[in-house]
């Protein structure tokens, strides 16, 4: 419990920090779990109650995705949201898995950090969109749509993950029906739940609590994968009064999911084969396959190389969904996966929080050295 | 000039407009709660950007509506269409030397112009609806409401003698 106390007070100094220097906070959080937990001062270690905030705080994030999922707006703009995203996916699975695979990592391990590779940070690319007054550049759409198809890809890849050695056919089946109740209880019950979050006393807020924690319970109880099931909360979520349902949750999410990535620091060894050449490695190559993607997506969509420039700067930083990834319930990894990806975290989002600060200039110098030698093509 | 307004995921509602002369202005909406405008000249590639507050933005908001406004002076007139085209204005006018230690009342600001005093900041504080006996000291600011033919008596009148 001390430790707890500990943790969260060392996150509200790192909050305001970061908050007053505008640099995303997640990876200050994970070392500052490190620091406290087993490979530093060993202070802090993980017990019940922490497992049990971390365990929330994983559920309220993807809750929140879940509410925040506009799928009948993502089927309006298929034809650009699958373009930019299906570029997206196929370049930085694939550069992130044989990487990690040629690394000595197993195919399934592999197939983890290639997804905690390829998922960048939604929060830090909307959040550097704002702060960085971009929303008005047309690449900043591009950047939101293929944030929300990344979202998308990760719920197959939970549903993956999460199956285990259960079977395929059942599993599916088992998930279908639960998605059904719940757009059924969105659908007939959008009356009753709007009149619920229209009350002004406690009584959105615990139904917002228990909601949430009914299903990740109902759905370990069947057996199907929670992670995934509250993200179709969200969603159905979504259909009724999704601003009342953000409003209510949002403080159960902020403070659980701060452990969560404070703990998740925690847990983190540097021993089981991991070193500085690997994390070095994996972090650049990150750096360099959001650059191809970018680079792609732009002369695609945009027709032009320097429109990539745009939207890869935006998208380095990997975040929240990446370490969801690594601390998967269910999944036995070597704890290596886990520093490996925590390492490639802390490494991009700060690299992205510079980029996303700076690509606009780089790009409009790019464009003034192509003036000058108007015979040369600078790509970058 | 087409105004289009799109909700961006995780971001807010976005409304641009592109005016007649081919320059371009976009709203934001964020969901962090602040509001950014965006001006985007013709021919030009990178927009500039202002960031406001909600209550910036209402002031923006006003000014864009016509409202005069000055340092220290605004003046809103709010039209009722619902009631029978109703036009009531509302004034801020500085207190002048001249009815400083003077009572609402003892300057008879309702019979002789029709006009009302409704609010008066005083050091950052705001009185609404003060009472007939209120005094006016040296620094108020006050609120008055009233059509626009009281409010120009409330000038003639009372502001100046």
């Amino acid at each position: 419990m001390e430790g707890i106390v500990l943790a969260l007070f060392v996150c509200l100094l790192l909050a305001l920090v970061t908050k007053y220097l505008s640099v995303p906070p997640i990876p200050f959080y994970i070392i500052a779990g490190v620091i406290l937990g087993k490979s530093g001062l060993g202070i802090v270690a993980n017990d019940e109650i922490s497992t049990f905030f971390s365990q929330m705080g994983l559920i309220f994030l993807l809750f929140f995705m879940g509410l925040g999922l506009k799928l009948e707006r993502v089927a309006a703009n298929r034809s650009a949201v699958l373009t930019s995203g299906i570029i997206d996916l196929n370049i930085n699975m694939l550069i992130g898995f044989v990487a990690a695979y040629l690394f000595g990592f197993s195919l399934i391990e592999s197939a983890v950090i290639a997804t905690a590779f390829y998922i960048s940070s939604t929060a830090m690319a909307l959040t550097s969109l704002i702060e960085n007054r971009k929303l008005m550049l047309r690449e900043a759409e591009t950047v939101i749509w293929l944030m929300m198809f990344e979202d998308l890809v990760l719920i197959v890849f939970l549903a993956i993950f999460s199956a285990g050695d259960q079977n395929p056919i059942i599993l599916f089946l088992k998930i279908a029906g639960v998605l059904a109740v719940l757009y059924a209880l969105a659908h007939w019950g959008k009356e009753f739940l709007i009149s619920i979050l229209d009350r002004d006393d406690e009584l959105p807020i615990i139904f917002t609590f228990a909601a949430v924690l009914t299903t990740a319970s109902f759905s370990m109880f069947i057996g199907v994968p929670e992670t995934m099931m509250v993200i179709a909360l969200g969603a159905a979520f979504a259909t009724t009064d999704p601003d009342a349902f953000e409003q209510h949750a949002r403080p159960f999410k902020d403070v659980f999911l701060v452990t969560f990535f404070v703990f998740f620091g925690v847990t983190i060894t540097f021993s089981g084969g991991v070193n500085l050449f690997m994390i070095a490695a994996i972090s650049l190559l990150a750096v360099l396959s959001k650059l191809i993607s970018g680079l792609i997506t732009g002369i695609v969509i945009h027709g032009s190389a320097l429109s990539g420039i745009e939207i890869w700067g935006n998208t380095i930083g990997r975040g929240e969904f990446s370490i969801a990834l690594a601390a998967l319930p269910g999944l036995s990894l070597a704890p290596a996966v886990a520093t490996i990806i925590a390492a490639m975290v802390i490494v991009t989002s700060i690299a992205g929080s510079f980029t996303a600060k700076y690509c606009t200039n780089l790009r409009r110098g790019i464009l003034r050295m192509g003036r000058k030698k108007p015979s040369v093509r600078h790509v970058h | 000039m087409a105004l289009r307004s799109l909700n961006l995921p995780g971001v807010g509602t976005k409304y641009e407009f592109e005016t007649d002369k081919g320059d371009t202005v976009a709203i934001f909406f964020t969901k962090t709660g602040s509001i950014q405008m965006y001006t985007l000249q013709k021919g030009c590639s990178t927009p500039s950007a202002a960031e406001m507050t909600l209550v910036e933005a209402r002031r923006l908001g006003n000014i864009l509506t016509g409202a005069i406004m000055e340092a220290d002076q605004e003046s809103v007139e709010i039209a009722f269409s619902a009631l029978a085209d109703l036009r009531v204005t509302i004034h801020t006018y500085l207190i002048p030397k001249s009815i400083e230690g003077k009572a609402i009342e003892d300057l008879q600001i309702r019979a002789k112009t029709g006009a009302t005093v409704i609010a008066v900041c005083r050091h950052d504080r705001n009185i609404i609806n003060p009472p007939p006996a209120f005094v006016f000291e040296a620094g108020d600011a006050a609120l008055v409401i009233g059509e626009s033919d009281q409010i120009k008596m409330f000038e003639r009148e009372i502001m100046v003698a």
